[in-house]
């Protein structure tokens, strides 16, 4: 062979040989440049804690590619290959581990935190729950709850002393076991919402009579079932004995004042009718100026009845269907002579027929009695005074005026005339002055009945005093 | 008629009064008699038999009421008159089941009481028949 064949063969050699080198050498710089990607997808996941199924390939597949390259015996293999996974395997537990290590910190350290804020409701609701039983405690009216079936929930210590009984003995157990007062039922009976109703206690322990105020309330849940009852408790005792007091301190006032007087004037009477005797001319003057001084006297005392019986609440109506034409005739009657002594002129104006309505007749004539009364002191001789009735369906009621032609009333003292003891300053002196409580007591009769008074009257005008009786009665 | 023959009997717990109405029915004619209380009053009204009889209401011990509820038991025919003390006194309702002749309101005139006597003899005097 000649030399430059030898030379060629040696090329071709050393090229393919450089060439094989150059390709290892390119592999080599892409495996390096892909291991230098899984190194640092590597440590991205490592340092990231995502555990990306891809990096973990990566990281696998680089280090078989590792172990492969290195052509190990099969067993070495297989040792090397488990060893990659299980290393693998157990980066990825930890790093799980970790991630739900911190995970679960962060839950833990969120439900400490929940506790405490529920730790710190409970104890301020705690702290409310005392309070409130303290209050409930302490309140003087007892408070006794029961269930639906009728069992004591809840009593407290003033529920104990009403009723006579101790807490322990109760609560469980039905109010009325052991309990020998029948009307204590009314406590658990019957399921009727706010009922106030009173019950007399004849306390066992010390013999006394009480009187109870049970104020009971139905419990409700949200789904508006009854699930028990509470009772508020409030001795009444005293009220009830003062209320008697009242009652019978009326009743014996109007008796006491009465009958010295009924004496003083039936003597009187006796005397100055001659039945007696017959009797000189200034014995008869002098005996009328007793007897009619003691008409005042007795008009005054009634009306001071009147106004302690209004103020005890004790004042009773007896209604009955009326006619006000004939409550206004009968009044001006008995004024009638009144009247013509200072020669005044009353008129009657009634317009159309009245109805009827429901009053107490005798009530509403001393209203009449009183503002006509009034109308005649205070307008001078010869003057005028109209009674007008009217109905006004409208308002389903009827209106009646008196109406004077005498000094009127300044306005300023129109809102104080209803008041008691309020007087006119002027006041003619030959008339009977009155005790100022005549008007505030038609005002009290007229609003029992339902019905408005109030006067309309300027000074020098006369005056004009209205009054209204409903037709419902009031 | 002669009035002396006629019995009234008079029961009131008030002296005073007992003495101006006796004053005044003698002054009429009538006889008179007088009670303090219910139970002279029941006894009075079985010994003497008065023709009729003015109750007050309002007595201590035994109230008009009961007195007439007891002279009733025995005596279904005396008319009785009760006396109030106040027109509209509601004790005064009380006593119509009892047969009542009517009321005389001590407030009122004397006078006023004689009608109402007068026709109260009249039943009595008819019952009599």
């Amino acid at each position: 062979m000649s030399s430059i064949a030898i030379i060629y063969i040696v090329t071709a050699i050393v090229s393919i040989a450089i060439a094989l080198l150059l390709f290892n050498l390119t592999k080599l710089s892409t495996r390096a440049r892909i291991v230098a990607d899984d190194e640092r997808k590597k440590q991205e996941y490592l340092s990231s804690g995502i555990l990306s199924n891809e990096s973990m390939r990566h990281a696998i597949s680089e280090e078989i590619n590792e172990i492969v390259d290195s052509q190990p015996s099969r067993q070495e293999a297989i040792k090397k290959i488990s060893d990659v996974f299980s290393r693998e395997l157990e980066k990825k537990i930890n790093l799980n581990a970790q991630e739900l290590s911190k995970k679960y910190e962060t839950i833990i350290k969120g439900e400490k935190q929940n506790e405490e804020i529920a730790w710190k409701k409970y104890k301020r609701v705690l702290s409310d729950k005392e309070k409130t039983e303290a209050v409930i405690r302490s309140i003087a009216e007892g408070l006794v709850v029961v269930d639906a079936q009728g069992k004591v929930i809840m009593m407290n210590p003033a529920a104990e002393r009403l009723l006579g009984v101790s807490k322990k003995d109760k609560v469980g157990k039905a109010l009325l076991e052991n309990l020998k007062e029948e009307q204590l039922i009314s406590l658990v009976k019957g399921a009727e919402d706010k009922e106030e109703r009173e019950i007399e206690l004849i306390s066992q322990r010390d013999e006394t009579k009480k009187v109870l105020r049970a104020s009971s309330a139905v419990i409700e849940n949200e789904n508006g079932q009854t699930i028990g009852m509470v009772s508020v408790l409030s001795d009444i005792t005293k009220q009830k004995e003062l209320d008697q007091l009242k009652n019978s301190f009326v009743a014996n006032v109007s008796h006491e004042l009465r009958t010295p007087l009924v004496a003083i004037d039936k003597s009187l009477s006796l005397i100055l009718n001659k039945t007696t005797g017959e009797i000189s001319p200034t014995q008869e003057e002098f005996l009328s100026i007793a007897q009619r001084n003691l008409k005042r006297l007795n008009l005054l005392i009634n009306d001071l009845l009147d106004l302690s019986k209004l103020e005890a609440g004790k004042m009773e109506f007896k209604l009955q269907l009326s006619s006000i034409e004939k409550i206004i005739d009968e009044c001006i009657e008995g004024l009638n002579t009144w009247i013509k002594t200072k020669s005044l002129v009353l008129e009657k104006k009634i317009q159309g027929t009245l109805p009827e309505v429901n009053v107490d007749s005798n009530r509403i004539i001393q209203v009449l009695n009183n503002l006509i009364g009034n109308a005649i002191k205070f307008t001078p001789n010869n003057g005028n005074i109209t009674v007008e009735a009217n109905f006004e369906s409208k308002k389903g009621e009827i209106e009646i005026c008196v109406q004077d032609t005498g000094a009127g009333i300044p306005k300023e003292n129109l809102p104080k005339i209803f008041d008691k003891f309020f007087q006119a300053s002027e006041r003619t002196p030959t008339d009977i002055s009155g005790t100022g409580i005549g008007l505030s007591i038609a005002k009290e009769i007229v609003e029992l009945h339902g019905g408005r008074i109030w006067a309309e009257s300027e000074k020098g005008q006369g005056a004009k005093f209205v009054f209204t009786l409903p037709l419902k009665s009031g | 008629m002669d009035n002396k023959n006629i019995k009234v009997l008079v029961v009131d717990d008030e002296a005073d009064f007992r003495r101006l109405m006796t004053f005044w029915l003698d002054s009429k004619g009538y006889s008179v008699i007088v009670a303090s209380d219910g139970k002279s009053a029941i006894q009075l009204v079985k010994e003497k038999n008065p023709h009729v009889v003015f109750m007050d209401l309002k007595m201590p011990v035994m109230n008009g009421i009961e007195t007439i509820k007891r002279i009733r038991r025995f005596d279904k025919e005396i008319p009785i008159i009760i006396i109030s003390a106040h027109v509209g006194d509601p004790e005064g309702k009380e006593a119509i089941p009892y047969r009542i002749s009517g009321v005389f309101y001590k407030g009122k005139d004397f006078e006023e009481g004689l009608p109402l006597l007068e026709s109260a003899l009249r039943t009595h005097k008819k019952l009599k028949k």
